[in-house]
């Protein structure tokens, strides 16, 4: 049996992804199982999705600790969130690391035989893990935006998947994506995601990466019956593991989730503030000397509605770059 | 002061002399005299009490549970299809480790409908975390409202409790109680002072959130532990009362003649009375004859049980109350409680929707369970009592 955790963010489709790796699988006559994290999840926020595929049937119904693969569907994400020990890493917060900084292990719990498949634009010997294992890189991004015009890299990082991995064919891969997708979102844009999927296998690089990066301990708060407040009513406190309580939100670096970042044009702007009034994180601010705006890019998670509704176009969106 | 009234009005007196604070309730029949009598008490200025209009039992116990969470000693009272109604908040009242105090007047919820007593209201809601404790008179259900307050807001507890009597049989029976004044009770009955969740802007909480999995289990251990701490307390606080009032209703079960008894029928609510008299009849005539009284159903006084019907050789259970194709509830709680005993135990299924339970219909649960002491077993767990077209025993 082999196992795969699918690390990505909200809106971009592992879900949907385990699935059609699932229907792959089962179009080579073999067994598999997708599900998702049992979450809430919103837009841009970390997700994660699983998948098992085996020659027969599959008994386990518990979650995935030690995957043989992980897919991370989104450039940052490695750098944020635990996403190789995959379940309580998804649950964890941030904790302001900057974004695009690899400050936690994706290779924890994985199969020494197994691999990682990224999207990078990085080749895969420049990509140094924790451990030194075979990866699979591919710029997703950028072929999810040339093919559907949005950066949704699901499709192509299950072409990149089969090609790291062969598990499963490339051809498998196509028609479990028409299968999944088609039934979803109809059968035009099942196509384009074959095309993505298409353009991830022949792109993907597959190499070895080098090892030996260290990662702090993440400190989650776990307590135990006699520490949890009865009624799980909790004070607003500063603790080892960060904020708890209310005002502990503060620290959801919700910056990370973006894939585009609003600039504002100084020159352009005239002082309206309907981007205030509409940004649903509040992150826009006045600047009254520049009678401008100004942007909270801890927060700002890159939706792009300050830049729709500007009357005067002044804001753009513009594409962040891994750091 | 001793008067002659029903236990809604013995409620309702209670629930004035606990300095409630807030009441929300929705008038539903055999209940609908409380809210009245708690309405009139504050209308001609005997209490000081914010008395919330709702527009039915589901906001009500939204609007105690909002209030209780503020720190104000809260009361609310429904039955039936009202409690019914109740049901997803009683989880987070439970879940939010509220004191409330729930006065309820049982009545079988429908269909088929109906406005008389059977405990299919309150039963169901067994796993909410409430206390659920059964009363048999009048005096009774006045007293466990002081003493509900006292047990829910012990710090061992923090859990909410409903005090369940019988629809009609207390509600529009009137009978002799001792109305407590108010300098007893204030003896008796400390202030609320709110220790957890409690909503102050000056020191906010964050509560009733989405528990992700790495809590909740511990937060239901939690609970879990807090039901069976009260076993000692709901005791405690009855000593407590006995010492301060003078009338001991002896905590989680009350027992008659079970020291030498051969057969034992366990009642709840308002049968335990008639149960007494056909209990003490058999004496005379030289029958082995028990009874225990079962107050808390919630926690179950498993132990307890266990221990009185040690040396008895058949068990009764009396169940106002069906869990479809099993048995009565209590029956299974019993069953749990003698997990280790070859005892016969039979179920009494009867009274539902109110029908009379008289003393014939007692008289013949005691002759199945003589009968099944003398052979050494039940002819039949489930027995329905006075149903047409099944025969008992
Ligand atoms: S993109 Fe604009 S509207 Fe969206 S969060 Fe950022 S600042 Fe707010
Ligand atoms: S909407 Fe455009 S013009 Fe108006 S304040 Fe924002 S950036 Fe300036």
């Amino acid at each position: 049996m082999k196992e795969i955790i699918l690390h990505g963010r909200g809106g971009q489709g592992a879900v949907l992804a385990a699935q059609a790796l699932a229907s792959a699988a089962v179009f080579e006559d073999k067994y598999a199982m997708a599900f998702p994290h049992f979450g809430a999840e919103r837009r841009g926020a970390p997700v994660a999705a699983f998948a098992r595929i085996a020659e027969g049937r599959i008994l386990t119904k518990a979650h995935i600790y030690k995957p043989d693969y992980v897919i991370v569907l989104d450039p940052w994400l490695a750098g944020l969130v635990d996403v190789a020990k995959g379940m309580e890493g998804h649950e964890g917060t941030s904790g302001g690391v900057p974004m695009g900084s690899v400050k936690t292990d994706i290779c924890q719990g994985l199969n020494k035989k197994g691999a990682a498949v990224l999207n990078t634009a990085r080749p895969p010997d420049e990509v140094r893990l924790s451990l030194e294992v075979c990866v699979g890189t591919v710029d997703a991004t950028t072929i999810a935006l040339e093919t559907l015009g949005h950066p949704a890299t699901n499709s192509c990082m299950l072409g990149a998947f089969a090609k790291t991995t062969e598990e499963v064919s490339i051809g498998s891969i196509e028609k479990g994506i028409m299968d999944v997708f088609g039934e979803r979102l109809g059968e035009g844009i099942a196509e384009r995601n074959v095309k993505a999927a298409k353009l991830g296998f022949e792109r993907t690089e597959v190499g070895m990466c080098s090892g030996g990066r260290e990662f702090p301990a993440q400190k989650k708060w776990l307590p135990d019956v006699d520490e949890l407040p009865p009624g799980c009513a909790i004070r607003s406190q500063d603790t080892e593991y960060g904020k708890l309580g209310p005002g502990s939100t503060v620290q959801n670096e919700t910056g990370s989730w973006r894939t585009f970042h609003p600039i504002v044009d100084d020159e352009k702007c005239t002082y309206c503030m309907l981007c205030w009034f509409h940004c649903p994180d509040g992150c826009i601010g006045r600047v009254p000397d520049k009678e401008s705006v100004s942007v909270d890019y801890f927060y700002c998670k890159g939706c792009g509605i300050c830049s729709e509704v500007c009357p005067v176009d002044a804001i753009t969106m513009v594409r962040e770059v891994e750091g | 002061m001793r008067r002659v009234v029903g236990s809604n009005y013995a409620t309702s007196h209670a629930v004035m002399r606990a300095r409630v604070e807030v009441i929300a309730a929705y008038p539903i029949t055999p209940q609908t005299q409380m809210v009245e009598h708690i309405a009139k008490f504050i209308n001609d200025g005997i209490m000081d009490c914010e008395y919330i209009n709702v527009e039915s039992e589901h906001s009500a116990i939204s609007a105690v549970i909002a209030s209780q969470a503020a720190g104000v000693r809260s009361f609310t009272s429904t039955a039936s299809q009202g409690l019914a109604l109740m049901h997803e908040l009683l989880f987070s009242a439970g879940g939010l480790r509220l004191p409330i105090v729930m006065g309820v007047v049982n009545r079988s919820v429908g269909s088929t409908g109906g406005i008389w007593v059977e405990y299919n209201d309150s039963m169901p809601q067994r796993d909410c975390g409430w206390l659920q404790m059964y009363v048999e008179t009048n005096q009774e259900v006045h007293d466990m409202i002081l003493q509900a307050y006292k047990i829910a807001e012990d710090k061992r507890v923090l859990l909410p409790i409903m005090i369940c009597s019988d629809g009609f049989i207390l509600s529009h029976t009137v009978e002799p109680v001792e109305l407590a004044e108010q300098e007893e009770v204030d003896g008796f009955l400390p202030k609320y002072e709110a220790r957890h969740s409690y909503l102050d802007p000056k020191d906010p909480i964050a509560s009733g959130i989405v528990t992700p999995r790495e809590y909740r289990q511990e937060f239901a251990y939690q609970i879990h532990r807090a039901m069976l701490e009260a076993k000692d307390v709901i005791g405690e606080v009855n000593r407590d009362f006995a010492d301060k009032f003078g009338r001991d209703h002896s905590g989680l079960i009350e027992t008659e003649f079970v020291e030498d008894a051969e057969v034992i029928l366990l009642t709840l609510g308002t049968v335990t009375s008639t149960a007494r008299g056909v209990v003490r009849e058999l004496r005379k005539k030289g029958k082995k004859a028990g009874l225990v009284k079962v107050r808390a159903f919630r926690p179950y006084p498993a132990e307890r049980i266990a221990e009185v019907c040690k040396d008895a050789r058949a068990v009764g259970v009396y169940d106002r109350s069906v869990s479809f194709g099993v048995g009565g509830p209590h029956y299974l709680e019993v069953r749990n409680a003698l997990f280790d005993s070859d005892v016969p135990v039979i179920d009494f299924i009867g009274g539902l929707g109110g029908r009379d339970v008289a003393e014939a219909d007692v008289r013949s649960m005691y002759d199945v369970l003589l009968e099944a002491a003398k052979t050494g077993k039940a002819k039949r767990n489930i027995e329905w009592v006075n149903t047409r077209g099944v025969v008992l025993g």
